[in-house]
């Protein structure tokens, strides 16, 4: 017992960033990015036995973090953020910039089964392979899913561009 | 590859290292214009989401929760056991309660076999014999037939028992007169024994309730109640009630009783 808490502790420390990345990419509210990651890890305490594999534990958190984010919007639709005000809670990091606010505006409008993959390659960093083991779709549909998460994404940012210039 | 291939693969993986693409990215220059400005919006988008820092003392927080967890979850446990212990506890004692109960109620009735016996002792002085028609009547009272011979009577009569009404006989023995109780709903799960400094006996359960033989000591009972009970068809036993209930029936009986006497 006294291991697996020194492992858990050490997983805490080093996943905490990343994991809050990945729910403020999901939810854009820093109160609720907190929130998830908290109850992603207490959740992953309490089901630590069934985590064989500790090297899984990394890919196994992100959908654990995701599911929780699925289930807040099941229970009730969190205070979702407009991508383009400015967290009330001023969160170290944030680019205020008004590139960043039309990139997060993007992001924001894209379905969550093309964003979910492209959030898990860009924050987690995971192959299409893991993405599609954490999403149960095979590779080539998280390839299509990334190609036009992508496309639509500059897409949207070339219409605002081609507006401004107008 | 052509350039459709390679837009394809750099959109799913802007910093694809496909030995494939690199070449064509190299042969082509609208492809490689394409990379360029597509890494640049990557570098972008990873800065994006990648710059934003947790908040401090998040990971402390989690932490803290997980051990406030561990240790509600190690209290509900401590609880678990100790309700399971008391559980144990309460059930070994009702055992032990239901079991002595049960022990002192066979040797109440036992002990009052015997009072009986010795409060109506001028009827082991009965000499008989009583006729069949008196015998076969006073079981009538009981909806009871009496089938077979059962030899020699001295006395029969319907006599109060501990809580109700049953047939009481006395019959010769070897050693002396047999003192028999048919003992309607007193029900027993084993036969119990009666000793006393003068008598010996047992009292046997039976679907209806119990019977009694009882002799002076060294007197031999074996077959008596087997033959007792194949000359006598007592009806069908009512369903037992459960003790309580039991009990306020017999109650009832004997308040009844009494105010008739």
């Amino acid at each position: 017992m006294a291991k697996l808490r020194t492992d858990f502790d050490t997983l805490v420390s080093a996943l905490t960033p990343e994991l809050y990345r990945y729910a403020l990419g999901l939810c854009h509210n820093p109160d609720t990015a907190e929130d998830l990651v908290q109850e992603t890890f207490l959740r992953g305490w309490r089901s630590r036995e069934d985590l064989r594999d500790t090297r899984a534990a990394r890919a196994w958190l992100y959908k654990i973090l995701r599911n929780e984010h699925a289930r807040l919007y099941e229970r009730q639709r969190p205070d979702v953020r407009d991508p383009l005000t400015l967290p009330e809670i001023p969160v170290q990091g944030y680019d205020g910039s008004a590139e960043a606010f039309a990139m997060r505006r993007a992001l924001g409008r894209l379905d969550p089964e093309y964003r979910d993959p492209l959030l898990l390659q860009v924050i987690g960093g995971f192959s299409c392979k893991e993405i599609g083991a954490m999403l149960d779709l095979n590779t080539n549909t998280v390839l299509t899913r990334l190609f036009r998460a992508r496309k639509m994404l500059r897409e949207r940012l070339g219409d605002r561009a081609s507006r401004e210039a107008m | 590859m052509n350039c459709l291939d390679f837009h394809r693969l750099l959109l799913a993986d802007p910093f694809c290292k496909d030995e494939a693409a690199l070449a064509h990215e190299a042969e082509c220059e609208a492809c490689a214009g394409f990379a360029r400005e597509l890494r640049a919006q990557e570098v972008q988008l990873r800065t994006l989401l990648q710059s934003p820092k947790a908040p401090e003392g998040l990971a402390d927080r989690v932490r803290l929760a997980a051990g406030f967890q561990q240790r509600a979850a190690n209290r509900r446990r401590w609880w678990y056991a100790a309700a399971a212990g008391v559980l144990l506890s309460i059930g070994v004692s009702m055992v032990s309660v239901v079991t002595t109960s049960l022990e002192r109620s066979h040797l109440v009735l036992a002990q009052s076999v015997l009072d009986h016996i010795d409060d109506e002792s001028h009827h082991l002085r009965e000499v008989g014999p009583v006729s069949g028609g008196r015998l076969k009547y006073v079981f009538k009272r009981f909806g009871a037939d009496l089938v077979a011979d059962i030899g020699q009577v001295n006395f029969a009569a319907e006599c109060l028992m501990r809580t109700r009404n049953g047939v009481h006989l006395v019959m010769p023995g070897q050693r002396g007169p047999v003192t028999v109780f048919f003992m309607p709903d007193e029900h027993l799960d084993a036969p119990v024994a009666v000793d006393s400094k003068r008598f010996d006996g047992t009292i046997l359960p039976t679907p209806w309730g119990s019977l009694a033989l009882v002799g002076e000591n060294g007197e031999q009972l074996d077959g008596l109640g087997d033959r007792l009970l194949a000359a006598v068809a007592w009806p069908a036993p009512a369903p037992r009630l459960s003790g309580i209930v039991d009990r306020g029936h017999r109650l009832v009986a004997l308040t009844r009783q009494q105010q008739d006497g």
